[in-house]
């Protein structure tokens, strides 16, 4: 195409006069409207196919015990995937988060394998807790990334941690980032510390309900270092040790078709690692907790309504309710965390939803202000199933 | 709001529906003006004053001018001011309004907040000016008043503290005990100092309407929301393309005719500028950002690609927008001017201009080269001019040496490619490819000049460029082939190839490929690089 140069004697008008056509472009790509019919089919069967299809090729090995790793905390469609190989008749899913995951144990030592124990079935009880969870993010990921669920039993563990202050609640006005941004609600009910444009906000409503973007999230996540995949191409930069290396030549070597498993030895966790010790042997005293009222705690109120969520799905549900370490409360604090949990009780039981309330652990099997140690994984296993009403439900 | 973003995508799913739905009232033009306010106030609401008052001043300028005899004459002054015997009306009134606008002014400066008194001191200038306008009734002094206030708002808001800290130094420097005040000091009631994003591109926009109707080659406006409009249209209001009131004005004389092919249209120039932006721009952007913030750390060959990389991510970025930009008119039935036309694979500077923000060249060339006398006067009148204008464009992207000397090797290269030009050797024996790959390599250094964050660091990279060590640039082998692709397609189109782009098979495959790659490899947000001009 001509076009008047600089340096040539130009005309007093403007390059396109009006009535004049106005060239489409510089490029071919100007589709009609069957073709964009026919990339629109294209795109739909692609998008609906590949997550499908890559659920077939892809391993992923479980096991006994198997938790979703710490590293894919944030792959929900892995969730969901593993969600749809344990759902079955009998199978009991355990809901909840570091604590039912196990923050400071091996797979071993984490609340579902000694429930697995106490019952003689090794694959009864799955533990499907995510670490970094709290009940605003919970209830995303059951509103979306739990259908398989449905109809199975399921407890629900209460950590009453989330209330202990306004922060912890995220009630606070002050911008405070937190795991699992994208679970919590993005609009309703409003959220004050979650600060995200709306551009990040709608981006997280769409990426939920479209499948395809989910599966591209799990590739970031199982293969990318939760990068995106331009990102990752630029890690290794000649440092020494890479720590991605050759990704500059080819990220297509990355994907492997293998879901990364879990550590076999995990230095962070266990009765070998430094991290596995009472609370107390620092020399760490009590404390005071500002405990959030009952009805204004944005956490409560997203813990019941992912309850009746559940019971809306045909979930056969039973609320795990603490044990909270309340060695570590001062003796003026406990009133306050006491009206607390009767309060959450006390709905429970209006709500006929049957929960249990396991008696405090021994102070030295608390690794924090809300997880066992092994030991106390395994005591806490035996009291539950000791509690009648649990063995009701259960059968 | 930006393009490839969810908000805007909110945006176009209400504003387009209720555009075409008010098609059969006289309610879609105050629609698209609503819209396109909204737009630009989404940024930041005080912009919004600006450009209302950008808007209001020059549509009342041009009523102003036109109430004005196009010829010179002499007018009894003395009359005028005395008895106030004017034979227009509207002149009149604007006197009168003018000595009333001149006694407020005065008063709120005296006694209202101290802040206001800068801005009013302005005001004043500019209602002093209209006064005499009037009272001459001269259509030269309309025209001076707008030039004034666009350029004076423009220069306040982008190169007011650049001239400052420059003259300071220069003050220092010297000796000389003067401190000129931060702009931000001027600012009135507390208003932040903020460069209102696009003002570089409104202002233009709306100063060649008031220009043209000087220059007699457009019509009056009579329409406010029409004109207001056509300064603050939303898909082009940002970052272009600058459009001609003689090109844009008329296509809202009445509704646009709805047809299938302007939204498949729009639908496929959108789709190509969110690929330009999202898999190509923001990705280059990752690797120069990395080289270009450390200079220090890169050897020769990473330096040497990053600098290409940015060549190429500039134009991704903004020539993406203008596709974009040029999309979304296309699906409500508006037309926007072409803005870049294959520019790297120019043959010569002058080409380069001519197909690179080409609204901008074509402003330049119409408002300040041509003015200036063109190539009217002799080899060395034109070849000031040329240098002048490329100077002046140089600065209009932003307060920096660095720009400056862009703007200059720029213009330095023109001179140099159109002697060449004149000889025949260069022009029939050097092969194509030569000519295209000496312009590129050109252009690629200058935009050190224009991407490096200071001048010292723009002279550390050319240094190093030569005098580094060959190292590994890492650079990604993604990034290199999808350059690469382009490359090829665009060459492929300006050659006797060209057919085998139309294929349903490369449009359809093309359109399926950059959607599943915008899925699989976005790279999230990202504002565009010429917002800041």
């Amino acid at each position: 195409m001509e076009t008047p140069s600089l340096t040539a004697k130009p005309p007093v008008v403007p390059p396109v006069p009006a009535g004049k056509e106005v060239p489409f472009g510089v490029n071919e790509v100007r589709l009609s409207a069957r073709q964009w019919l026919a990339t629109l089919v294209i795109l739909g069967l692609v998008a609906l196919l590949t997550p499908r299809v890559w659920k077939r090729i892809q391993r992923f090995d479980t096991g006994p015990d198997y938790r979703i790793p710490y590293e894919l905390s944030k792959d929900y469609w892995l969730y969901e995937q593993r969600l749809d190989q344990v759902a079955k008749p009998g199978a009991v899913i355990v809901l909840g988060d570091s604590v039912v995951w196990g923050e400071y144990v091996l797979p071993n030592g984490t609340l579902s394998h000694f429930l697995n124990q106490q019952t003689g079935q090794p694959d009864r009880f799955i533990n499907g807790g995510i670490n970094g969870l709290f009940p605003l993010a919970e209830e995303g990921l059951i509103n979306y990334y739990s259908g398989p669920l449905r109809h199975q039993k399921v407890i629900v563990h209460c950590n009453l941690l989330w209330m202990t202050s306004p922060k912890a609640d995220l009630s606070t006005e002050k911008e405070d980032q937190f795991n699992h941004s994208r679970l919590v609600p993005q609009f309703s009910p409003w959220i004050p510390c979650y600060k995200a444009n709306a551009n990040e906000r709608l981006s997280t409503l769409v990426q939920r309900e479209v499948g395809f973007l989910q599966w591209v999230g799990h590739l970031q996540n199982a293969y990318f270092g939760q990068k995106s995949i331009l990102s990752w191409t630029l890690e290794d930069d000649g440092g020494n040790p890479p720590h991605y290396p050759n990704a500059y030549r080819n990220p297509l070597a990355q994907i492997s078709l293998t879901v990364p498993s879990p550590p076999a030895d995990d230095p962070q966790r266990g009765p070998k690692s430094p991290r596995h010790k009472a609370w107390s042997t620092d020399g760490q005293g009590t404390t005071r907790f500002e405990w959030v009222e009952l009805d204004s705690s944005l956490q409560w109120q997203a813990f019941q309504r992912m309850i009746r969520q559940l019971r809306s799905r045909g979930n056969d549900v039973l609320v795990l309710l603490g044990p909270f370490n309340e060695h570590l409360l001062a003796e003026d604090n406990r009133p306050a965390y006491q009206k607390l949990r009767n309060g959450i009780a006390a709905w429970l039981a209006q709500n006929q939803i049957p929960v249990v309330v396991p008696e405090i652990l021994p102070s030295e099997l608390y690794a924090d202000a809300s997880h066992p140690l092994t030991e106390g994984y395994e005591l806490l296993a035996k009291r539950i199933y000791s509690a009648e009403n649990f063995r009701r439900w259960l059968e | 709001m930006l393009f490839h973003t969810w908000p805007f995508f909110v945006f176009l799913l209400v504003v387009l529906p209720v555009f075409f739905a008010l098609r059969k009232t006289r309610l879609w033009l105050p629609w698209l003006t609503v819209a396109s306010y909204f737009f630009y106030g989404w940024w930041n609401p005080y912009y919004l004053i600006l450009v209302v008052y950008s808007t209001l001043l020059d549509f009342c300028l041009v009523a102003l001018m036109d109430h004005c005899p196009k010829a010179d004459q002499k007018v009894d002054v003395m009359a005028r001011l005395t008895g106030l015997r004017f034979d227009d009306r509207v002149l009149k009134f604007a006197f009168l309004g003018s000595v009333l606008a001149t006694i407020g002014i005065v008063l709120l400066a005296t006694f209202g907040p101290k802040t206001l008194r800068p801005t009013m001191a302005v005001f004043g200038l500019i209602v002093l000016l209209m006064g005499l306008g009037a009272l001459y009734s001269s259509r030269k002094i309309w025209l001076v008043i707008s030039l004034v206030n666009n350029l004076a708002l423009l220069l306040f808001f982008k190169y007011a503290r650049f001239v400052a800290e420059n003259l300071n130094g220069v003050f220092a420097w010297i000796h000389v005990p003067l401190h000129l005040p931060d702009p931000s000091a001027l600012m009135p009631l507390g208003f932040q100092y903020l460069l209102p994003v696009g003002i570089s591109f409104f202002t233009f926009q709306s100063l060649s309407y008031t220009i043209d109707f000087y220059l007699g080659n457009v019509h009056r406006e009579r329409n406010f929301l029409r004109f207001a409009t056509f300064v603050c249209f939303f898909p082009q209001l940002m970052a272009g393309p600058i459009e001609r009131a003689r090109h844009l004005l008329p296509q809202f004389y009445k509704f646009p005719e709805v047809r299938m092919q302007n939204f498949t249209d729009g639908a496929s120039l959108f789709l190509v500028g969110l690929f330009k932006k999202l898999a190509l721009a923001n990705y280059l952007s990752f690797y120069v950002e990395r080289v270009y913030d450390n200079p220090k750390a890169y050897g020769a060959p990473a330096l040497i690609l990053a600098t290409v990389a940015f060549g190429w991510q500039i134009f991704f970025d903004f020539s993406g927008y203008t596709d974009m930009a040029r999309g979304v008119a296309k699906l409500m039935g508006f037309n926007l001017i072409l803005n870049f036309n294959n520019p790297y694979l120019s043959t010569g500077l002058g080409e380069f201009w001519s197909r690179w923000h080409i609204s901008l060249s074509s402003w330049f060339r119409d408002y300040v080269y041509i003015p200036l006398g063109g190539n009217r006067h002799g080899s060395f009148e034109t070849y000031r001019n040329l240098f002048i204008t490329f100077f002046i464009s140089g600065i209009w992207h932003g307060a920096a040496w660095t720009f400056v000397i862009w703007g200059v090797l720029h213009g330095l290269g023109v001179l140099i490619t159109r002697e060449l030009e004149r000889s025949a050797v260069y022009r029939e024996r050097v092969p194509k490819m030569i000519k295209q790959a000496g312009v590129f390599l050109f252009v690629s250094f200058t935009w050190i000049f224009f991407r490096a964050e200071s001048l010292s660091d723009a002279l550390l990279i050319v240094r190093r460029t030569f005098t580094a060590a060959w190292q590994n640039p890492y650079i990604p082998a993604l990034m290199l082939g999808l350059v690469a692709v382009v490359w090829t397609y665009e060459l492929l189109y300006e050659s006797r190839f060209r057919e085998l782009l139309k294929s349903s098979f490369v449009r359809v495959g093309g359109a399926v490929c950059m959607v599943l790659y915008l899925c699989l490899c976005s790279s999230g947000g990202g504002a565009f690089i010429y917002f800041q001009f």
